[in-house]
């Protein structure tokens, strides 16, 4: 747990369902980080954290094969220390209890990234998408 | 991602430069499977590599399974701070 009581603050950014999107993602998290004071290695990891996500909503929930003007969204919010990292998206309706990753011995490597984000956060949770969102995802840490 | 090949006998250095994600993962796989197909000997080089996610991961069990069913070498020889933080939290689970 961080000694650093870190500033209450929200931001939200929008991006295209696109793979090309990915660093567009990484760079708006790591300036919110960056104004949070967030050390460097926990935000190396909330940066991965989060760049996993979003790139199963691209490639899980619309395939690879969104509608060139589809949208998702990021919110990061810290309020009292916690973490919250949000994602909205209108792909295919996830099933939370088909989302895990696989057994350890299976040396395939699909499902690692959800393996990543179980790792980095403390609490992954799909919740109701309330329109015009499908999916919402939201992941926790306490800083 | 940029990429440099160095060629030293039957040995090929792969040097990747920048960030490695799924937007790119299918160039660093281009660039390395073939060369293991081709029976080289393939040593990676991640040095300068400043972000490196499950994609690129994949793209490095790839190369080592296909390494093994080719009887070749594929070895990283150099890894940058972030990578190495990334393998070490994959080995945790591949």
């Amino acid at each position: 747990m961080s000694e650093i009581a870190h500033q209450d603050h929200t931001e939200k950014k929008a991006f295209l369902v696109n793979s090309s999107s990915l660093k567009d993602v990484r760079s708006f998290c790591r300036d919110v980080f960056e104004k949070l004071q967030i050390q460097q290695d926990l935000k190396d990891e909330l940066v991965l954290a989060i760049a996993e996500a979003a790139q199963n909503i691209v490639k899980h929930a619309f395939k690879n094969a969104a509608k060139p003007n589809e949208l998702m969204v990021v919110q990061i919010s810290c309020e009292n220390n916690k973490l919250q990292i949000a994602f909205y998206d209108r792909g295919t309706p996830v099933d939370p209890k088909k989302v895990k990753h696989r057994e350890i011995d299976n040396v395939k490597p699909g499902g690692l990234g959800t393996f990543f984000i179980q790792e980095i956060m403390d609490v992954v949770e799909f919740k109701d998408g309330k329109k015009p969102w499908i999916n919402h995802l939201v992941l926790t840490k306490q800083l | 991602m940029t990429y440099k090949v160095d060629e030293i006998d039957n040995k090929r250095i792969v040097h990747l430069n920048g960030e490695i994600d799924m937007e790119v993962s299918d160039k660093a796989r281009n660039t390395i499977l073939p060369l293991i197909e081709a029976g080289h000997e393939v040593h990676l080089n991640l040095s300068k590599v400043e972000y490196m996610d499950s994609s690129g991961i994949s793209v490095l069990v790839e190369s080592k399974k296909l390494s093994e069913q080719k009887n070749t070498k594929f070895e990283l020889v150099e890894v940058s701070k972030p990578v190495e933080k990334v393998l070490a939290m994959a080995r945790k689970f591949l």
